[in-house]
């Protein structure tokens, strides 16, 4: 039976309506960087926004909910209305999946279901309760897998820095290919780049490379089944699945006209074996219309009517989401265990404006959004520094990039208000961490070699590296040398002396956590 | 020397200059001395374009055709009222002088100490130059190309291909405290002008200030001196550090000025190292009392 080769209009509008949303996504993406404006006033935490699950994780692990999280809430009247529309119709992650798949060409006839199918759609429903049970418990794991979280954090950290290194790369080589003709063209249109759509710097991030691989992977994934990840592992697709259950939105299928093609289940996106009617699982349909589409008689259609729970629902045996449970709590205690829980750990220097550390796990989603605004490339996902259960949090390494003074990005693009949004007042004076020198790197104290570029560096005012004045005797004589000093009281962790250190790899001045603001015991004066 | 003792000095001299037509001035200019040219004013780009004036013109130091660099302190992320960044006012001024003066272009640039897209757009330059006329861009990494600057403490050293490339420079830096060389005038403000380990350069700072200073041998250095940082340099940040001096001073010796912008903090020219280093490497004038000294006031 020969495809239609049209696509009916509930498909193309799915597919623009994808589109759009993915555009959309990408726009909000390029715009959560530093663009000339101390306020950014869309980041892309717009899409966490409206996610459900972010909202009931992060209520259930934090009883606190940023405001704007209530959004999601369209997406719950949404999906109960019509089903998952939030899937096929909105989610980028999702949009990318469809995009990915159709780059296989998929045999047109239906092939029955191996086990794959029928133990994978379970999957994703264990996930979540995993992900709920664990959140109950207040530990906040819902960002490792996370559709949009996953989505924001991989392009943050790994795709979007690859792009930039291969659009930097390609525009470093029409430079240097030296010709006026080449040049008078690429290079405005290398800075219009850098000042709208890639990164004006070429950031890099600790684990880069493997976060994005993995998002790699799960694209790659869509060649085994079309939205591989949606069908077996998505944990915001299984809520959302839950809730779909009763929606007023009906797949039909009109007997009289159905001539058993089953082309139908063969362009499913979702899984969801439109036919026969005993074997629809409706819950798994993300509305992409596929099977409306590809219909050569047109015997399928969507209705609006009384809520018709499907007839074969996803058995998901009440033991298995136990088990699922019950290891979910064993691990809890596993990922508790922590020492670092109480010890504060001298790496982990978070972002300003960071709420205590135990309340922070419970709110970071591990998005990457503050990675991804951070003017300097100071904040790196930790692996783990913050324990199993901080994984891809954020931490500021001021190695590589410090925290710029007057900045407050970060706090302002968090969803979850793990990082607060400071007002600058607020934030030129929020201690991070303190700085220490290391006197056996330190070069006027380990080789009465003047320098002091932390002290012309530290933004505080008046600033946090004092000096004495001491006089050594060198080679050439006697010689008056500045040894730096730092001011407890006045430092406040921002990393750019440990930046700026001269002294290679290992700088002679560091940033620890201690004294930070946001606790109590991590302290070190009376 | 301090700076009221030298005003006191020069007094007779002043008076004499405030009176003087411009075309005597630029005969004093030609002789040879080295002209120091001193206004004060509120209004800094007026007092700028006076400063230059009296130097004989922006035409006696860009030509019809050249394209020019003038370079600012840009380095901080503050806003100029905190004086840690040239006047913006000061700049635009002399883009829009040597525009008028004949030049092809004029590129306005600074290789930042804070992150640059910060530090540009806070301190109000990018939008006065562009106003002006100039090309404002911010550095790339690319164009850096390694030069033997030929110095004392530097000698291979990435500097910018623009610096390398134009015809002219005109240094316009801000008068600041800064804690290992004192103060930072004229002469350390081209360190914009190179990339590299710039960190490591405070290992030797006066001397590769001094190296700087005879490699690009400005044309022309305007010193905004219309608010001076006076503590907690060279990035500052509390107002009250701020002194208002409504000053702009102008020569073509860089020595010079920064003998007198030392004078500003109440210090001597032999107070800096780096001065006495580049007096003594034949870079231009340390003593003020063998300078020809035009001050003029806007009122």
């Amino acid at each position: 039976m020969a495809a239609k080769k049209t696509i009916s209009t509930l498909k193309r509008a799915r597919i623009i309506s994808q589109t759009l949303f993915l555009v959309l996504f990408f726009f909000l993406l390029a715009k959560t960087e530093y663009h000339g404006t101390d306020i950014i006033a869309y980041p892309v935490k717009i899409f966490l926004e409206l996610d459900p699950l972010i909202l009931i994780t992060t209520f259930l692990a934090s009883h606190k909910v940023a405001v704007g999280l209530f959004w999601s809430l369209i997406f719950v009247v949404l999906t109960l209305v019509l089903g998952r529309v939030f899937c096929g119709w909105f989610c980028p992650f999702g949009a990318l999946h469809d995009f990915v798949g159709s780059l296989k060409k998929w045999k047109k006839k239906a092939k029955p279901e191996t086990r794959l199918d029928t133990i994978g759609v379970k999957v994703k429903y264990y996930i979540l309760a995993a992900i709920l049970i664990a959140a109950v418990f207040q530990i906040h794991l819902v960002g490792i897998l996370d559709p949009i979280a996953l989505t924001i954090r991989s392009f943050a950290v790994g795709i979007s820095p690859a792009i930039n290194y291969l659009i930097h790369g390609v525009f470093d080589l029409l430079y240097r290919t030296d010709i006026g003709a080449i040049t008078a063209v690429s290079e405005p249109a290398y800075e219009w780049l850098r000042n709208n759509l890639i990164s004006f710097g070429k950031p890099t991030f600790q684990q880069g490379s493997f976060i994005g691989l993995l998002f790699l992977g799960l694209l790659a994934l869509n060649f085994v089944r079309r939205r591989f990840w949606c069908r077996y592992l998505c944990p915001a697709g299984a809520l959302l699945a839950l809730l779909s259950r009763f929606s007023f939105l009906n797949h039909k299928i009109a007997n009289e006209a159905c001539n058993d093609c089953k082309i139908c289940i063969a362009t499913c996106s979702g899984g969801a074996r439109p036919y026969p009617e005993e074997e629809w699982r409706g819950s798994e349909c993300v509305l992409c219309m596929s099977c409306h589409s590809s219909c050569p008689t047109q015997a399928v259609s969507y209705v609006f009517g009384k809520p018709e729970p499907s007839q074969r629902r996803t058995d998901l045996k009440r033991r298995y989401v136990f088990q699922a449970g019950g290891a979910g709590i064993a691990s809890l205690a596993l990922i508790r265990l922590n020492p670092v829980r109480e010890t504060g750990n001298a790496q982990l220097v978070r972002p300003p404006g960071s709420v205590e550390e135990q309340e922070f796990l419970k709110r970071c989603i591990k998005c990457g959004e503050c990675m991804k605004v951070c003017i300097t490339n100071g904040l790196h996902p930790t692996f783990l520094q913050a324990g199993f259960e901080g994984i891809w949090s954020p931490v500021l390494i001021p190695r590589i990039g410090y925290c710029e003074f007057n900045c407050t990005l970060c706090g302002q693009v968090c969803p979850t208000d793990a990082i607060e949004h400071l007002d600058l007042e607020a934030k030129l004076k929020r201690k991070i961490g303190l700085a220490f020198f290391d006197q056996n790197r330190c070069l006027p104290y380990a080789f009465g070699i003047n320098c002091i570029v932390c002290e012309e560096h530290c933004p505080t005012s008046p600033k946090a590296i004092v000096f004495e004045h001491k006089t050594v005797v060198t080679e050439e004589g006697e010689m008056e040398i500045k040894l730096p000093l730092v001011v407890p009281d006045v430092c406040i962790g921002c990393g750019i002396c440990e930046y700026v250190c001269p002294v290679g790899e290992k700088a002679a001045i560091r940033v620890s956590s201690v004294g930070e603001d946001r606790s109590d015991t991590n302290r070190i004066l009376l | 020397m301090k700076r009221r003792h030298f005003l006191k000095t020069f007094s007779a001299g002043v008076i004499g200059a405030r009176f003087a037509s411009p075309s005597d001035l630029f005969a004093a200019a030609k002789e040879g001395s080295t002209v120091l040219s001193i206004v004060t004013g509120e209004d800094a780009a007026a007092a700028a374009s006076k400063a230059v004036d009296a130097l004989g013109g922006m035409s006696g130091f860009v030509a019809k055709g050249d394209v020019v660099i003038v370079k600012p302190n840009i380095g901080w992320d503050r806003i100029p009222e905190q004086a840690a960044t040239t006047n913006p006012q000061v700049v635009a001024e002399l883009v829009r002088l040597a525009l008028d003066a004949g030049a092809k272009k004029v590129k306005v640039f600074d290789n930042t100490c804070n992150t640059a897209r910060r530090c540009y757009k806070k301190s109000g330059i990018p939008d006065a130059a562009t106003a002006a006329g100039a090309d404002v861009f911010f550095v790339d990494e690319r164009k850096y190309k390694d030069v033997d600057i030929g110095g004392e403490a530097l000698t291979t050293w990435p500097v910018y291909k623009d610096a390398l490339e134009a015809d002219k420079i005109i240094n316009v830096p801000i008068a600041k405290h800064h804690t290992l060389s004192r103060v930072t005038l004229a002469m350390k403000n081209l360190m914009g002008l190179i990339g590299g380990a710039r960190n490591r350069i405070h290992q030797k700072l006066d001397t590769s200030v001094v190296d700087l200073a005879a490699y690009f041998k400005p044309s022309l250095t305007v010193l905004d001196a219309s608010r001076v940082l006076m503590a907690n340099g060279p990035q500052g940040g509390n107002l009250a550090d701020v002194k208002q001096m409504n000053t702009i001073a102008a020569s073509t010796d860089q020595v010079a000025i920064d003998a007198f912008g030392a004078t500003l903090f109440d210090l001597t020219a032999d107070d800096l190292r780096f001065v006495r280093e580049a007096y003594e490497r034949g870079l231009g004038e340390k003593d003020l009392t063998k300078v020809k000294l035009i001050e003029q006031s806007l009122s």
